[in-house]
């Protein structure tokens, strides 16, 4: 199972994020005033599982109109992606991290043991540690909604189905059709974040996609993420030459300062 | 829910958030982390044009290790190295080295005993790090290297204690001592596999020279420290060349690392500027002083000490710096921007980049 | 509307996604107008020039649905000859009368006829109303050719003709190209196979000219056919959850249940009287007794007979004005001694909350039911006046009680929506500790009530014991049924008691009763309706089996306007409601809005009465000619067309007129409620327009006090544009202080394009946007917006002008030392007097306009 993000019918109510601070139960993270739009949570983390972020861009919608002339307001709900290669997953240690019968990514809060090394594998931020014990936190997919044949509360919440869950085939489906209709009605910037293996090879594509309308980056999302591990052959070899090396100098050292 | 001054008169339990989820005790919510303080002056503009972010908000987050794992990267590195040693000369060095040998492995069983100390401090708790043994996971570098070092701690310690004795525990020791010098090896280079594979632009960037720069540097760590402790010539010979080609190594591969983060400008600032940077020229230097010291001519214990000081320090800070350097460079979203718009993302290692724009927009990713 | 209604916004994304062109008109770029296809920034307070100009565009370019406006609209109906259009008198319309500061309507009358209007003022407060008996609607001229110059339609586009697209770009601030997409992607969406929607809520209410808004609005529907029709209407999206509820059996002070107004004390001293100057002689209204008497029946039982006007003179008779802000004033004047405030908190939501604080201050006792002490309730130790130590709780003698209610999920009820849909929800779980509800609180009260006055002989308190007091009740907290209150509302044979089946059935004779005849039907067959819960999936796309809607479950009201006058479908496209030639009876996908039999060949004979001059083809049956008022000969009190007024207080001169303001406007001249100048007070030089959040609800007791809702938008900030941080050194997250003659406030600023400078042909203006929910309780705390609000209201529905006045900025974080208007000193430079009124012609001494009782004033010439 997955999530499609359409961010084009987005309207930034952000019933998503407290949905999902509302089911899992989780507290505030400070009243501040940031400055960033209407974006007063900032980034994803430990107590924040859902992310609506508010882009005010100097550049017009190809299929809007406004007295404001080049301007457009991006709204998108973040969420950690499910990846098919999750960073986290493979980085973690303990085996904490899981892939789910429902083809998700889960933290099992009773293994892991706070080490921190997912937070560094996730190529896009998301998974964080929880600041009093340490234990690493993230979306799960509404696990627990899930079992009992539940949409996510996130999901359910989004009154324009920004958020759409469901089979992931079918999604795909959808979110494709979506792209032509909108390329259609002259929104050519309408692309798939993350769709799948071939859209985004070094995560093997993501379990949450999205709908986009500008480059990643405006999203803050990376434009070419990559699983780590997979870069990790390289760093390997390196490792291993270089203790076959240091074996090497040990033993001519040896040899030669023993010689008479 | 904070608070019951709710006026309904009704069990603020009923308010209270339940669950796992909720008792967590979030740092920002208390107030005690002040705002960053580029947000307060983010402009909407920041968002978009030629080199889009988004509020210049970190798009990957900040390792949240403390002091102590950089430190556990020295001391085990130099214990690997230090265990590795010792096992040649335990082959190849006849009785004559035997004193050699026991130095080494007393480092080696010390510096893994000390590095897990330090890990365990940075988990919280002891019996968290047993976590870590649950499971064996090739993909995960620090599952790997929690086995290594599992290994070495234990292989060496064993090495160490029966370091004197003779006969058939004598024996045992020095298996020991050999297994000790086989999981050693990988000790000096593994904590360099482990911060490379990561999402973090300048580590992952160097990922092909920082092993080697890892394994060099503990091969000077564990040097310095040996020239510290009472040497005869033969072991001063050995020791003096083994450290002289580590620092050698360090001042080599450092540069190759430098230049191989660097062909991204924002991806090799961390060590240009700031803390981390001054740490990179500190290590560099110290270690070129400590190369200095071990090739000029006359050994005398005054210059020797200085010259393991100076490669002590010059390993250390290194570590710190490769450190620092990347929590900078998790701070800065273009470093990971900018990386994998040039190529080093996904694209290095897969046929093509991830899709990112529309085709018509394309063009002006380039 | 994706700000404040979120969830109802899905369906205009529904819309969108099947081709509908979405078009928003804010002078902000909202959370809507990232949905829209197509957004206009524009002054705030000036749509009525934007809406003319379309109006206009219609009218020159001929786009307006002939067939639709000449049968359908008054179009064609003559006006008398003493008609006076604002364009002949600079502003004006014939028949103002200066000393009394209001319009007499006599001269907007068709000719040789005079009408009463669906809804409104059916009449004024001054002077006798004119008695509407034998009135023959077939006696009003008409001239089917539309070419009279005295008729409707020549009148409209005379009116409109200077509304062109440079004087809205002068007045609104739109490019004439802008403005002309608008108006035509408008047209090319309606008529036969299309219609168009039009949707507001308080950005067009909320002005010294309210109502003439949506006027505008309604003529331009009506010209383009899209009213009566599927996919067509203005839909007023309502506020609180059952707001529309509120108004149908209203909270407010002149209207009793289903919109019969009021009985005024100094003319309706009978029922007959009341009934003669209340019931239309034909179209709908002249069913006005058979509600009336109903209604009496409901309150009064066995007590109301024939004989004793069926305890008619029980009902409370108006002496004048009594609405919110009025009565906050003579509060302040020392007139009131008690107060009840349920479910409103109006030191943070109501205008100018010093005047609240300096009214309730007067009181002898206050009572107060809501979830939290409220700043409202804790009005005598929490404000500006307390901080700055010009009023201290000891010398404040008001006795306050505060009740702890509870919520919508703790009580059985129902929730009227906009589209006039009632749904019931049930008590999910008990309410917790002292908590009750509305209905607990008040069936308790009359109870006790009616006890401590059970043995007194006054006649005086008849009105109390003999009131039909009897609801079963259940449960622990003795909580009444609401159900059989809904049962009530429904109405009942007096003998048997059995509900009845809708309205049709009530009578004149008191052998019924009913509580609220728009809901009659909402229980009929005793099976309470607004509780069905039938799936969309499983039944027509009207869907009449979820919930019901009034009148008689009817989904579209004038359905019968969507068929031709020959009772066929416009187009296949939008067929919804016909006359079915076999049967004899008009069908269709919903209830026909229709007499249910009457041909559309029908004509009234001359001498018809009541619902037989109903023609076929009038479809806005509850008018008294049964058509759609392009020009309201009545009801309003500002004119029978909207003109352009500049707000209260403005940046420019009327570009229009030369009366400023709406003539008829209400103002409270006092000295704790001090204007700026009518236009260009170098002291207050900025637009202040304030709105709403989606993720806090209007006065924050119901989202400040969650930390989930307060975590999302933690503070009070203005929004500005990067020209005017620029002009004034506004920092983007820093403090700004903004001011008006009645008070100041403290803001985080947020620099954003969003709320652009708005570009006239000659001048910029700059506008200052503030979200008003802030106060100073609850998780998230700051200054409530509307201390800097003044009192003035449109004199139609006596709202608030909220959305459009004139305020100052300056960086940094307010003063603690500067005083407010309602104690103390008087604030420095208030009480800005200008001509908002042409000398002379307007009233003097200005700020005696509207209604308004005659001692509210004396109050305030000491
Ligand atoms: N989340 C949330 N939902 C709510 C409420 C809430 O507080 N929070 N309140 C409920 C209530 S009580 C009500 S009444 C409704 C109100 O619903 P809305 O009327 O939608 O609420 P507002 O935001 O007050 O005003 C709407 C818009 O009017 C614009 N505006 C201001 N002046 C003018 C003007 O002169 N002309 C035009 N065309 N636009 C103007 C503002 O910029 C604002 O964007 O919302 C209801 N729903
Ligand atoms: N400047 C400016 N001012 C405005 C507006 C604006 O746009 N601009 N909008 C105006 C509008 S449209 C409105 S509707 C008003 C709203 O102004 P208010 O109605 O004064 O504000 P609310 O916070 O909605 O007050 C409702 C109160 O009822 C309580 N409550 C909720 N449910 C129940 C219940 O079941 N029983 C009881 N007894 N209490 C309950 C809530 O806790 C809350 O305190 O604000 C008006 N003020
Ligand atoms: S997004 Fe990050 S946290 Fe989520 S699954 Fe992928 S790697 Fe793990
Ligand atoms: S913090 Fe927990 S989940 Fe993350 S890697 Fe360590 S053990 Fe695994
Ligand atoms: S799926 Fe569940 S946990 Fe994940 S974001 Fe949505 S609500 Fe939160
Ligand atoms: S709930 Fe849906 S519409 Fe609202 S912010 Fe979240 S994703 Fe966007
Ligand atoms: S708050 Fe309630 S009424 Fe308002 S939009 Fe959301 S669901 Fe609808
Ligand atoms: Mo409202």
């Amino acid at each position: 199972m997955g999530f499609f993000t359409d961010t084009t019918v987005c309207i930034g109510c952000k019933a998503c994020e407290v949905a999902c601070k509302e089911w899992n139960q989780l507290p505030d993270d400070g009243l501040f005033f940031t400055g960033m739009s209407y974006d007063n949570t900032g980034d994803l983390g430990a107590s924040t599982w859902r992310h609506v972020s508010f882009i005010e861009r100097p550049a017009a919608l190809s299929n809007q109109t406004t007295g404001l002339g080049d301007f457009s307001w991006l709204l998108m709900s973040d969420v950690c992606k499910h990846c098919q290669r999750p960073g986290c997953l493979e980085a973690c240690p303990t085996g904490a991290i899981v892939r789910t019968e429902f083809d998700t990514v889960y933290v099992q809060p009773d293994i892991c043991n706070g080490c921190g090394y997912c937070i560094t594998g996730c190529p896009f931020g998301v998974i964080d540690r929880r600041e009093d014990d340490g234990r690493a936190w993230k979306c799960t997919m509404c696990y627990d909604r899930q079992k009992d044949g539940m949409e996510p509360a996130c999901a359910k919440a989004c009154p324009t189905d920004s958020i759409q869950y469901g089979d992931l085939d079918e999604l795909k489906d959808k979110a494709r059709e979506r792209v032509e209709e909108l390329n259609a009605r002259g929104l050519h910037e309408a692309y798939l974040y993350g769709v799948d293996e071939v859209n985004q090879p070094g995560t093997g594509g993501l379990n949450a996609f999205f709908l986009l309308t500008d480059e990643p980056e405006v999203y803050n999302l990376p434009p070419d993420p990559v699983v780590p591990t997979k870069k990790a052959g390289e760093a390997w070899s390196s490792a291993f030459l270089a203790g076959a090396v240091m074996a090497g100098v040990a033993t001519v050292s040896v040899l030669t300062g023993a010689r008479r | 829910m904070r608070g019951n001054g709710d006026g309904r008169e009704i069990d603020p339990a009923l308010g209270l958030l339940g669950g796992e989820g909720s008792l967590q005790r979030v740092q920002r919510a208390a107030g005690s982390e002040p705002l960053p303080p580029t947000v307060w002056d983010a402009h909407a503009e920041d968002t978009s044009g030629a080199d889009p972010s988004y509020y210049d908000r970190p798009v990957i987050k900040e390792p949240v290790w403390i002091w102590s794992v950089p430190a556990y990267f020295y001391v085990g590195g130099a214990a690997g190295a230090a265990a590795a040693l010792g096992a040649i000369a335990q082959i190849a060095g006849g009785e004559s080295l035997r004193p050699l040998v026991q130095k080494c492995r007393v480092i080696a069983a010390g510096g893994s005993a000390l590095g897990t100390g330090f890990l365990v401090l940075d988990l919280g708790r002891p019996e968290r790090f047993l976590n870590m043994l649950r499971v064996f996971r090739p993909t995960s570098p620090l599952n790997v290297g929690s086995w290594i070092l599992s290994a070495t701690a234990s292989l060496a310690s064993v090495a160490a204690l029966l370091r004197r004795s003779r006969g058939f525990l004598g024996d045992a020791g020095d298996a020991a001592g050999l297994g000790a010098g086989l999981t050693g090896v990988p000790m000096t280079g593994y904590t360099a596999v482990l911060v490379s594979t990561t999402a973090n632009p300048l580590w992952q960037g160097a990922r092909r020279s920082m092993p080697a720069l890892f394994v060099s540097s503990a091969m000077s760590s564990a040097a310095s420290l040996l020239e510290m402790t009472a040497l005869n010539d033969t072991e001063a010979k050995i020791v003096n060349r083994f450290g002289m080609a580590g620092s050698l190594g360090e001042i080599v591969f450092s540069t190759v690392l430098q230049r191989e983060i660097s062909t991204v400008e924002r991806v090799g600032r961390p060590l240009r500027e700031g803390l981390a940077g001054r740490l990179w020229k500190l290590s560099q230097a110290a270690t070129v002083a400590s190369l200095g010291l071990s090739v000029l001519p006359g050994r005398s214990r005054a210059q020797r000490m200085l010259g393991a000081a100076a490669g002590s320090i010059g390993a250390l800070a290194m570590r710190f710096a490769v450190w620092e350097a990347g929590k900078a460079s998790a701070r800065d979203p273009r470093a990971t921007f900018h990386q994998q718009r040039a190529g080093l993302g996904a694209k290095e290692v897969t046929t093509t980049a991830a899709v990112s724009g529309a085709d018509d927009r394309r063009a002006t990713d380039a | 509307m994706a700000e404040c209604h979120p969830v109802g916004f899905r369906w205009t994304m529904e819309a969108k996604k099947r081709g509908a062109t979405i078009i928003h008109v804010d002078p902000r770029f909202t959370r809507t107008s990232a949905m829209a296809d197509l957004h206009v920034p524009l002054r705030a307070g000036s749509d009525i020039a934007f809406l003319g100009g379309i109006v206009n565009y219609i009218m020159q370019n001929e786009r307006y649905f002939k067939d639709y406006v000449t049968n359908y609209t008054n179009a064609a109906a003559i006006v008398g000859k003493d008609f006076e259009d604002t364009e002949d008198l600079d502003g004006f319309f014939s028949g103002w009368q200066p000393d009394e500061g209001q319009y007499d309507i006599e001269s907007w009358q068709y000719e040789g006829t005079e009408v009463a209007p669906a809804a409104g003022q059916r009449e004024m407060f001054t002077g006798e109303p004119k008695s509407e008996r034998g009135t023959q609607v077939s006696a009003e001229r008409v001239d089917r050719s539309l070419q009279d110059p005295r008729c409707v339609f020549q009148i409209v586009k005379r009116h409109f003709s200077r509304y062109t697209p440079e004087v809205v770009q002068e007045t609104c601030g739109v490019e004439p190209e802008l403005f002309g997409k608008v108006a035509q992607s408008l047209c090319d969406n309606s008529g036969r196979e299309r219609t168009s929607a039009f949707v507001y809520a308080v950005g067009w209410t909320q002005h010294s000219v309210g109502v003439q808004y949506i006027r505008t609005a309604a003529i331009i529907q009506l010209l383009l056919g899209n009213m009566g029709r599927p996919g067509g209407g203005i839909m007023a999206l309502r506020g609180h959850a059952s707001i529309q509820g509120s108004t149908d059996i209203p909270t407010l002070y002149n209207l009793l249940p289903g919109y019969l107004p009021m009985p005024k004390a100094n003319y309706d001293v009978s029922l007959a009287r009341y009934i003669e100057y209340n019931e239309s002689a034909s179209g709908w209204w002249s069913n006005f007794p058979k509600y009336m008497v109903s209604l009496l029946k409901a309150y009064w039982g066995e007590a109301a007979t024939a004989d004793n006007d069926y305890c008619y003179d029980y009902l409370p008779h108006l002496t004048g004005d009594h609405s919110h802000m009025t009565t906050v004033a003579d509060m302040a004047d020392g007139k009131l001694q008690g107060y009840f405030i349920m479910g409103e908190n109006p030191t943070v939501g109501s205008m100018h909350g010093a005047l609240h604080r300096k009214g309730m201050r007067e009181l002898d006792w206050l009572v107060v039911r809501d979830f939290a002490v409220t700043e409202t309730a804790d009005f005598w130790r929490d404000g500006p006046e307390f901080e700055r130590g010009e009023v201290s709780p000891e010398d404040i003698k008001t006795e306050v009680f505060f009740f702890p209610c509870a919520a919508h999920t703790e009580k059985d009820g129902t929730f009227t929506n906009t589209q006039r849909l009632l749904q019931w929800h049930h008590a999910a779980i008990e309410p917790p500790g002292d908590c009750r509800s509305e209905l607990h609180f008040m069936y308790h009260l009359g109870r006790r009530l009616r006890d401590m006055y059970g043995d007194s002989g006054d006649a005086k308190d008849r009105g109390l014991l003999d009131l039909t007091w009897e609801y079963p009740t259940h449960g622990s907290h003795c909580e009444p049924d609401a159900e059989a209150v809904l049962k009530e509302i429904n109405g009942y044979r007096v003998d048997g008691g059995e509900p009845v089946s809708g309205y049709l059935d009530l009578e004149p004779d008191g052998s019924t009763a009913c509580g609220c005849w728009i809901y009659s039907g909402s229980f009929a067959d005793g099976v309470n309706q607004p509780a069905r819960r039938k799936p969309g999936s499983e039944q027509s796309w009207v869907a009449p089996e979820w919930g019901w809607a009034w009148p008689s479950n009817r989904r579209i009201l004038y359905n019968r306007a969507s068929a031709d006058p020959s009772g066929k479908p416009w187009s296949e496209r939008k067929r919804y409601v016909w006359w079915d030639e076999e049967v004899g009876k008009w069908t269709g996908e919903d209830n026909p809005d229709f007499i249910p039999d009457r041909p559309p060949s029908y004509r009234p004979p001359e001498d018809a009465n009541g619902v037989d001059t109903i023609s076929g083809i009038d479809p806005f049956i509850m008018q008294a000619d049964g058509k759609g008022w392009l020009y309201a000969p009545n009801g309003l009190l500002d004119g029978p067309l909207p003109a352009h007024y500049e707000p209260q207080e403005s940046v420019i001169k009327n570009p229009l007129y030369k009366q400023q303001c709406n003539p008829a406007r209400m103002e409270w001249d006092r000295k704790d409620n001090p204007y700026h100048k009518a236009w260009n007070d170098p002291r207050y030089p900025y637009v202040i327009t304030t709105y709403r959040l989606t993720e806090h609800h209007t006065a924050g007791a119901m989202s400040r006090w969650l930390t989930w809702l307060s975590e999302l938008q933690p503070e009070l900030f203005c929004e500005v544009s990067p020209e005017l941080a620029e002009e004034k050194g506004l920092v983007n997250g820093g403090w700004a202080t903004i001011s008006t003659a009645r008070g100041e406030i403290e803001t985080r600023v947020l620099v954003t394009r969003r709320l652009p400078a708005i570009r006239l042909r000659r001048r910029v203006v700059h506008q200052i946007g503030l979200p008003y929910h802030w106060g100073s309780k609850g998780h998230s705390r700051g200054d409530a917006v509307n201390e800097l609000v003044s009192f003035v209201a449109d004199p139609n529905v006596s709202i608030q002008e909220s959305k459009a006045l004139t305020g100052n900025i300056e960086p940094g974080r307010r003063s603690t030392g500067r005083r407010v208007v309602t104690s103390g000193k008087l604030a420095a430079g208030a009480g800005g007097r200008a001509a908002r009124d042409i000398p002379g012609r307007g009233k003097s001494p200005e700020g005696a306009h509207g209604i308004k009782t005659a001692e509210s004033q004396e109050g305030e010439q000491t």
